[in-house]
């Protein structure tokens, strides 16, 4: 699977058209779902979606394959996202990087079946929280979460130091969190 | 304690089960059109080819006064030189390492910060 992505990819960068609409129809769903997260509205995330893909296009001779191809589309879209909004890239920068505690790549907690047992209200409340975010939780929570970047990857992607990304998905969960015990407080009043 | 963990357990179910938002439509013909239209770059441009006419012409523009000068302003010209280089020699040796480690200083603040940057990229 990866060797075809890589010979598309190489095929498309000596100016295979074919090649490159393959690459389009692969990962066209992730770009527009990164770019539904932070800007929320479908039209202006297809017009993202199209406008990431015909500049990678134009970039494409400089991939070097460095990274994965879809975190190098993620960069582009992420790019287009610091134009579109502006505040994005300072609220980033501005989250700092005071979490020092390391945060576990993945909860052991969520093997544990008797956890996974929750009720389908408590989910659906949480994932309306996590759109009602601001922008920049979104782009991080997206990025780790919907497209299972690591927090190296995430850093590179945004070209945000590690401590940053850590700092960032912290406190998104944080807030998350406060509304749990908000919700469950609501349960047991009522 | 416990209550915590089964906090963070439901959060990162909301989290991963979260699923992938439909396409409304595909763009890969969209794109496709807009890629016909929009020609790739070309690494040299007719503009780099123009500024290389202009720099050629100036050095051969130099190159053909400095052969057809008349041999009285050309020895005046070689005089003035061996006097500049003499009182370079006597009055400002110090330029010499001056230069020198400003040079240096110039070309470190220009490249560590990038070899820095890659290492760094390298590292992630």
């Amino acid at each position: 699977m990866a060797e075809t992505e890589q010979s598309l990819i190489q095929r498309a960068q000596q100016g295979d058209h074919d090649a490159f609409a393959a690459l389009v129809d692969e990962h066209q769903r992730y770009v527009y779902n990164l770019a539904l997260r932070v800007v929320k509205d479908e039209n202006e995330a297809l017009d993202l979606t199209q406008e990431t893909f015909v500049r990678a296009w134009t970039a494409l001779p400089n991939f070097r394959g460095q990274s994965q191809f879809r975190t190098w589309l993620y960069r582009i879209t992420t790019n287009l996202c610091y134009n579109r909004l502006p505040n994005l890239r300072r609220s980033l920068n501005d989250l700092g990087d005071d979490v020092m505690e390391e945060l576990p790549e993945t909860s052991s907690e969520l093997h544990n079946p008797v956890r996974k047992i929750e009720s389908n209200e408590t989910r659906r409340y949480l994932q309306q929280a996590i759109g009602a975010l601001e922008e920049n939780y979104r782009l991080l929570i997206a990025l780790r979460y919907q497209h299972e970047l690591s927090y190296e990857e995430i850093a590179s992607t945004l070209n945000l130091p590690l401590g940053t990304v850590k700092t960032g998905i912290f406190r998104a969960k944080q807030q998350l969190r406060n509304l749990l015990n908000r919700l469950e407080e609501s349960w047991i009043n009522t | 304690m416990d209550k915590h963990l089964k906090q963070d357990a439901i959060i990162e179910d909301a989290l991963q089960s979260e699923p992938l938002a439909p396409m409304p439509r595909s763009i890969t013909a969209d794109v496709m059109a807009r890629i016909q239209s929009n020609r790739r770059p070309a690494l040299l441009t007719w503009r780099d080819f123009g500024l290389g006419f202009v720099i050629l012409s100036c050095f051969g523009a130099l190159w053909y006064t400095w052969q057809n000068l008349p041999p009285i302003l050309l020895a005046k010209l070689q005089i003035q030189g061996i006097l500049l280089y003499q009182n370079f020699l006597v009055n400002s040796r110090w330029l010499v390492p001056a230069l020198f480690f400003g040079s240096a200083a110039v070309l470190a603040a220009l490249t560590i910060p990038l070899l820095l940057k890659m290492t760094m990229d390298h590292r992630r």
